[in-house]
């Protein structure tokens, strides 16, 4: 399975390193301190909110503060190397405080979605276990809920307006309370993040701690980060991903980009959430080592809520996915004044569509390209060359990754014919938390199966023809069948149900439901309403079909395969 | 009926207004405007066109004493008020349209409005204080300035100002409505039908027509909808100013009936139109899918 050589590498930047193999430090939290030394006192986050308030942390603040949380997980909560801490909240200041403390600490972090019902939120914890939630206040009523099961000993609770000055956080907070109701009493014991990090200074200071032996012990292969993602039998796996996979996946990114952008110097725009292993390691890690100044944004919907950000900032690259880009050039008041200082955007998380990449390059007058990886990838696996897109393709693979297209049997297929797409390179996870029965089933040798059905050019551009997995892929987010007809089979007027995914105009796919009532009474829209009590937004299914019987096998399965099959035979007839 | 110290705290609104809609404002938004002038061409003659031509069809059927007449001529030439702005704000209008709309009628208005003025008090047989008026517009556009100003020294002072110039004219309003009706209560129920008529009609036949301007134009409808916002709010304070600044005693306060009126209905019909419009922009806002955003 070994490649002879590898000719994609010619389409690398010029003085691109084309093996990637070992981190340049040997933990993250190491690369966040050396990092902060070399740029001090230069903006680092900037948290923008929809009306232009906005705070901002220098690289030594985001240093100093992250260390005291570190000293507070440690030395005050009682947490060891190793503990999980879960974090929770949308893009703001306390994301980096809370991400960098937690590894800083030798603990191991895990990213939640916010947006997450107290029923997914309660899945996730009873299988990672954390010892310590750091979560926004907005989303805070749902933790008694989410652990009832498996009480998490420490809550400490941040918002969305933290660390911006007083001013502006003061007119948030009662905007937040008394206007939007977004934040709500909470009624868990907990301490405030403001709180926590003056605890953790005090001690530090009163007890001479060093906080870099906490994680002085920490290697390379341990675990970073415990990244979600849907499981197939409706059971969330944790990704393990190591410090060097995140740490080399993010070298690997920045390899092929670093000539075009300069260390120091560029502004990011971060609207996609960094909970999501994308906008995790290419934002929050890769803007970082750039010593970029990198433009938070809590919440780009609606789209509007970026308009001050553009306007107040000189953004010189932005990541997104296809929706972003698409929604942005929809919006009149950016094709009226598009971004001047631009100099290209990277897509990931789903498809970008060719249309949607010529609309933009139009407007902006700079490319987006696109990588392409999973989360137990961390994530990016390959990468469109700057300049040299090729219409269909995800790009070549980033340095120090193979790509294979296996058949069924784990062999090669021949050059320019379909197989699962299978990838081996230093950023592939060590396993799923927990579960080695799960993990057997993805790796083969150390190659990981996408599950991805693609070709391969012979100069190495790779395109994904289809998909051997059920999962759907909503907007950038996996959706995974089994866990949404749980919860639709749970509805007392289902008998039957089926989940698949279609083509969609403006998220890639979308969730649809195939249902046999046993109430004829039963609406779509009933069943909508309560999928959204159980499931977060974007697994809940856009369209419902009610239909009479399913299609199953002779052993009684449902086949979801004859249904994808009708439902493109009902697209391509429209 | 409007006393020294409701004056006072008019101007102190509209200083603190336009401060916020400075605030609001780039340099950029003015040179978009001026790249494509279409929207503030619209605004423009639907300012110094239809409001005027309205005040006047007003005057003539209405059985109106000469001095509410002069109040509404007065109320008609006034440039797009500085509450438009909030009103589009919470209609989800274009707010930099909006406000882009209130700083040009009050530029132009320095000009426009002495003209239009003496060519319908010529055909009414009214007298109007041409000097004031502009003296006046000029004054209202320095803290459009500052605002700006601070906005380019700290974006977090210009939100700050923006927020605080919204959040207090709210206040203000709400403050001398309820303050104003009972003291007023015996002039409120002596006024003539004809004279709440032409009160409230310039406020609301104004938004109407606008929005079909707009409409027949073919703006888009959140553009629509904040030209009919800015077409039918007036600056009802800066009328109030004009006449306490020119005339005086019982003169002055029977000229400014109608001025008064006009500021307690716009609030009203605003916040009626306003609920209409939030319905329909939330049925035909951009859909953006769940998933990563």
């Amino acid at each position: 399975m070994d490649h002879p050589d590898k000719p994609w590498t010619a389409f690398y930047r010029a003085g691109a390193r084309t093996e990637i193999s070992e981190p340049a430090y040997r933990n993250l939290a190491d690369m966040i301190r050396s990092v902060a030394e070399t740029h001090g006192r230069n903006p680092a986050f900037t948290c923008c909110l929809p009306n232009g308030m906005n705070g901002t942390l220098s690289f030594a603040q985001v240093d100093e503060m992250s260390d005291a949380l570190a000293v507070y997980l440690r030395e005050i909560a009682g947490l060891r190397a190793g503990d999980r801490v879960a974090v929770q909240m949308p893009n703001c200041l306390s994301f980096p405080v809370a991400a960098f403390g937690v590894l800083k600490a030798g603990c191991v972090l895990v990213n939640v979605n916010p947006l997450y019902t107290a029923e997914e939120m309660a899945r996730q914890f009873a299988d990672a276990r954390p010892h310590a939630l750091i979560i926004v206040d907005m989303f805070a009523d749902k933790v008694p809920a989410a652990t009832a099961g498996h009480p998490i000993p420490n809550v400490i609770v941040t918002r969305v307006a933290e660390f911006l000055p007083a001013m502006p956080r003061g007119i948030v907070g009662l905007v937040q309370k008394y206007w939007d109701r977004t934040v709500k009493p909470i009624e868990i014991a907990h301490i405030r993040l403001p709180d926590a990090l003056a605890a953790g200074r005090a001690h530090a200071q009163e007890a001479r701690i060093e906080v870099d032996a906490y994680h002085q012990g920490v290697a390379p292969d341990d675990v970073a980060v415990l990244q979600y993602t849907g499981g197939t039998t409706g059971v969330s796996k944790g990704a393990m991903l190591s410090h060097a996979n995140l740490l080399v996946n993010m070298e690997q990114v920045m390899e092929l980009l670093v000539g075009d952008l300069q260390k120091g110097r560029e502004v990011a725009l971060t609207a996609l959430p960094m909970y999501h292993i994308f906008a995790f390691n290419v934002n929050l890690l890769g803007f970082w080592w750039l010593g970029a100044r990198n433009v938070l944004i809590p919440n780009p919907k609606p789209l509007t809520n970026l308009k001050r950000a553009f306007e107040n900032y000189k953004i010189t690259w932005m990541s997104g996915v296809n929706t972003l880009f698409n929604g942005l050039t929809n919006e009149v008041w950016f094709t009226d004044s598009p971004p001047r200082h631009l100099k290209f955007s990277s897509a990931g998380g789903m498809a970008l569509q060719s249309s949607v990449a010529e609309t933009w390059e139009r407007i902006t007058g700079s490319p987006v390209i696109q990588g392409y990886g999973l989360t137990e990838t961390a994530p990016v696996l390959t990468f469109e060359p700057l300049g040299k897109a090729r219409p269909g393709s995800i790009g070549v693979p980033v340095p120090g990754t193979e790509i294979a297209c296996l058949d069924d049997a784990g062999n090669p297929v021949a050059q320019g014919e379909a197989g699962e797409i299978a990838a081996r390179g230093p950023q592939v996870m060590l396993g799923y938390w927990q579960k080695p029965e799960e993990t057997a089933k993805v790796m083969r040798g150390d190659w990981f199966l996408t599950g991805d059905i693609g070709v391969i050019d012979a100069d190495g551009y790779v395109r994904i023809v289809d998909r051997k997995k059920d999962m759907v892929v909503v907007s950038g987010f996996n959706v995974y069948p089994n866990e949404v007809e749980e919860v639709l089979a749970a509805h007392p007027g289902v008998l039957e149900v089926a989940v698949i995914g279609v083509p969609d105009m403006g998220t890639g796919e979308a969730v649809k439901a195939y249902v046999v009532k046993s109430d004829p009474g039963l609406t779509a829209e009933d069943l909508r309403a309560y999928a959204k009590e159980h499931l977060t937004g974007y697994k809940v299914p856009k369209r419902v079909e009610f239909r009479d019987e399913l299609p199953k096998s002779n052993v009684g399965k449902i086949l979801r395969k004859d249904l994808r099959a009708e439902a493109m035979a009902q697209i391509a007839a429209e | 009926m409007v006393g020294a110290f409701e004056q006072a705290l008019l101007a102190l609104m509209i200083f603190v207004i336009m401060l916020g809609m400075g605030a609001s404002l780039t340099p950029r938004d003015f040179w978009l405007a001026l790249k494509r002038p279409y929207g503030l061409l619209i605004g423009v003659v639907s300012q110094y066109g239809i409001m005027p031509f309205l005040g006047f069809l007003l005057i003539t059927i209405l059985p109106l004493p000469q001095a509410i007449a002069v109040g509404v001529l007065i109320m008609a030439c006034m440039p797009g008020g500085t509450t438009s702005n909030i009103f589009t704000y919470f209609s989800k209008g274009n707010l930099a349209l909006s406000v882009l709309m209130t700083v040009t009628s009050t530029v132009t208005g320095v000009i426009l409005i002495p003209i239009i003025l003496v060519i319908y008090a010529t055909a009414l047989e009214l007298e109007i204080p041409r000097e004031n008026i502009i003296i006046t517009l000029v004054l209202l556009l320095v803290p459009v300035a500052i605002g700006m100003v601070l906005r380019k020294l700290n974006a977090n002072v210009g939100a700050v100002t923006e927020f605080m110039g919204s959040a207090l004219a709210l206040f203000f309003i709400a403050f001398i409505a309820i303050s104003w009706v009972p003291r007023n209560w015996q002039f409120l129920m002596t006024t003539t039908p004809a004279t709440y008529v032409a009160a409230i009609g310039l406020g609301l036949f104004g938004i109407m027509i606008g929005y079909g301007f707009a409409r027949v134009l073919k703006l888009h409808p959140r553009n629509a909808r904040t030209v009919a916002l800015e077409t039918g709010i007036q600056n009802g304070p800066l009328a109030i100013a004009i006449i306490a600044f020119t005339f005086a005693g019982d003169e002055a306060q029977s000229y400014m009936a109608v001025p008064a009126l006009y500021s307690l209905f716009i609030v009203i019909v605003s916040t009626l139109v306003t609920l209409v419009f939030r319905r329909a922009n939330t049925a035909a806002e951009q859909k953006l899918p769940e998933g990563m955003l």
